[in-house]
């Protein structure tokens, strides 16, 4: 009995990966708008934490769609996500940052890595003031970055109130939380002010962890989000996502073009879709142009080796990605995360076709429109 | 015909056998333990030395903690340590000793005795992030809103107690490690305590000594020694625990004098940062700040070892 049930699922499987090889493709029954079938394979994958939600809703969906192809995804931090894929212990790594020239020297070379931007993110300024109620605080570049570098330390401060006609802000003293643990949130931000400010540029610079000048530091955006709630007085970072689950009162932030926004994923977008050249090398998309355009957003990206040893886990994993950038965006988008704009989309679908197993390109898609 | 005595030096040689496979199997597990204690310490120093070339000694004296600039120092998470863990000392001492010595001497006969025994734990029991929830969710709050006002009212003529409140800082995280250590601190006391002779308590109390002047006069004394490695003992628990110091200490590289000021321990800086140090040497002074805390752990632990032992051991008033 044993031996007939071993036979029949050894069957099944060969069975199975046949499919998957033959109808790799434009497959309209199974793969939907132009999404490839991938062949049988389990893929793992190591990486950032400020993702992890997207990549979890996404791969669990992935696998439902095409029950061959099981995802698995560690979310043990960027340089987890790095060191593991050069040593090639997983298939693919995350980061919020990409791999800069030293990691990819050590990985083998930049040829050798391609590096695909996965989603978007945007970030808020949330508070804790009594009586000044979601959207009514308005920060302008000016006043965050004097905030975070301690010039201003009061909620009184005349630099505040100048921007703040119609709403009395306490004479209570400012207490900034920013995160402990080294996170991409931590370098959007931190890039963000750079990019503002010529002192904090001087003074801090950007980075997954920077020397704070002011406030306390928490672990995780829960707990920064935590820290706020109980701290009155309080203002910190914190990706869009949480303010909204823990429904947190954040500014108004004034954007490149003056305007005053409420950060939303539809304003990181449209602050994504105003560069139109984003590389690896060249990825900032914070202070952003256009009307309006959330101004603390930045994308998280996905390392892979060009060269794929195994063919048919090369093309599962080209195929997963291809899907994660076109119709796998929707599960960003629950996850409160934006969706790639257009541009970024076709970037990557023409990255991924850079990937080869034995010389021989492993997506199968119509060249993006 | 075979002669008795073969017999026996049979029986013997099998059993000499035996003793040679026991000792093999001893010896070879006490080698094992001694081997993955080396590779464990070149595991630790060898992904540090990018840190130790580059910074050297002058790692401990400097403050600077720049990961954007590849500058690290020491000093501040090994300060930050110190601070929290000379805190939880100083409250854990004296409620500890106290505790000991109700449940040693005076609660024989108690009826209290029972129960506190069983609380005290329970206490040990509970999982460190648990009792880092509740000084993150409960006690900081509390901190903020009664004890640190209460302290810069009455003592804020120090320095210690001047600043600002937040809930969050070196006073905090210190209550939180002597609520963590006191559990080790009354259990050690006490059975340092109880292992005092009898003789001794009934010559004193013979000699027309009050209880509380046999305590002070012959007990205290006597397991002086033995209380001293108690205190190590939690010392060296304080020292290494992560958790809820994290989630309550404010994370924040300062050396300030305020006692309500945020600051940072060694464990904490690796908590926090190893998941995204990409860099050879921010992820080395990360190893480096290991090292750090392995040597103090270990030197704090052996003096601990040696005072106990040494007061078991000898079985006499010693030092």
């Amino acid at each position: 009995m044993k031996r007939v049930l071993l036979a029949l699922s050894v069957g099944v499987a060969v069975l199975l990966a046949a499919c998957g090889g033959s109808t790799t493709g434009n497959n309209p029954a199974t793969g939907g708008s132009g999404v490839p079938t991938p062949p049988q394979a389990s893929l793992i994958g190591t990486g950032a934490t400020f993702p992890a939600p997207f990549y979890d809703a996404a791969r669990f969906a992935y696998n439902q769609k095409f029950s061959q192809a099981t995802i698995n995804y560690n979310a043990l931090g960027s340089g987890a996500g790095i060191s593991q894929l050069t040593k090639k212990v997983v298939d693919f790594g995350a980061s919020d940052v990409p791999m800069n020239a030293a990691e990819l020297t050590a990985a083998g070379g930049s040829d050798k890595v391609v590096q695909i931007a996965s989603t978007l993110g945007t970030e808020s300024l949330a508070y804790n003031l009594s009586g000044v109620s979601n959207g009514k605080l308005k920060l302008t570049p000016k006043t965050i970055a004097g905030i975070f570098l301690g010039t201003i330390k009061n909620w009184n401060d005349p630099a505040l109130a100048a921007d703040n006609s119609g709403v009395s802000l306490p004479s209570q003293a400012i207490s900034v939380v920013h995160r402990s643990d080294g996170s991409g949130t931590t370098y959007i931000f931190t890039d963000y002010l750079s990019t503002i400010s010529t002192d904090w540029k001087g003074k801090v610079g950007k980075g997954k962890s920077v020397s704070w000048p002011v406030g306390q530091g928490a672990k995780g955006n829960e707990a920064v989000a935590t820290t706020i709630k109980q701290t009155p007085g309080a203002i910190g970072y914190v990706e869009l996502a949480y303010v909204i689950q823990t429904n947190m009162t954040q500014a108004s932030l004034q954007n490149h073009d003056g305007n005053f926004v409420i950060p939303s994923p539809d304003g990181a977008t449209a602050a994504a879709s105003q560069f139109l050249a984003i590389s690896p090398t060249q990825f900032s998309i914070v202070d952003a142009p256009g009307k309006t355009s959330a101004p603390i957003s930045g994308y998280s990206w996905l390392m892979l080796y060009k060269d794929q040893a195994d063919k048919n886990k090369g093309t599962a994993l080209v195929d997963f990605l291809d899907w994660l950038v076109t119709d796998g965006q929707q599960y960003a988008v629950n996850v409160h995360y934006a969706k790639l704009p257009s541009n970024i989309v076709n970037d990557d679908i023409n990255s991924l076709k850079t990937v080869t197993s034995g010389g021989s390109t492993l997506l199968n898609v119509p060249a993006p429109s | 015909m075979v002669p008795p005595p073969l017999v026996a030096a049979s029986r013997q040689r099998r059993l000499v056998s035996g003793d040679r496979l026991f000792r093999v199997i001893a010896y070879g597990a006490a080698g094992l333990i001694m081997l993955i204690a080396v590779l464990f310490l070149i595991a630790l120093v060898v992904p540090a030395l990018p840190a130790i070339t580059k910074f050297g000694l002058a790692f401990f004296t400097s403050r600077t903690w720049d990961p954007v600039r590849d500058q690290f120092g020491a000093l501040t998470p090994i300060y930050g340590t110190l601070v929290t863990s000379a805190i939880a000392l100083l409250i854990a001492f004296p409620i500890g000793l106290g505790a000991a010595l109700f449940l040693a001497e005076e609660a024989r006969l108690s009826l209290l005795r029972g129960p506190l025994s069983f609380l005290i734990e329970l206490l040990a029991g509970i999982p460190s992030v648990v009792i880092g929830l509740w000084a993150f969710f409960v006690l900081t709050a509390l901190m903020r809103d009664k004890v640190d006002p209460f302290l810069n009212h009455t003592l804020g003529f120090l320095p210690l107690f001047g600043g600002t409140p937040t809930g969050y800082g070196f006073l905090t995280a210190g209550l939180v490690l002597a609520i963590m250590v006191l559990p080790i601190m009354i259990a050690l006391s006490r059975d340092v305590i109880r292992a005092v002779p009898r003789e001794l308590r009934e010559a004193s109390l013979a000699l027309g000594a009050t209880n509380a002047e046999t305590i002070w006069s012959v007990i205290l004394p006597y397991a002086r020694v033995g209380i001293t490695g108690a205190v190590l003992l939690s010392l060296g628990r304080a020292l290494g625990e992560t958790i809820a110091v994290t989630m309550v200490i404010g994370n924040t590289m300062q050396i300030s004098a305020s006692l309500f000021a945020s600051g940072y321990t060694l464990p904490s800086v690796i908590a926090n940062e190893f998941t995204e140090a990409t860099g050879n040497v921010y992820l080395g002074s990360l190893f480096y700040l290991g090292v750090v805390l392995v040597l103090i752990t270990i030197a704090v632990n052996v003096l601990a070892r040696l005072l106990i032992w040494r007061f078991s051991g000898s079985g006499r008033v010693a030092g």
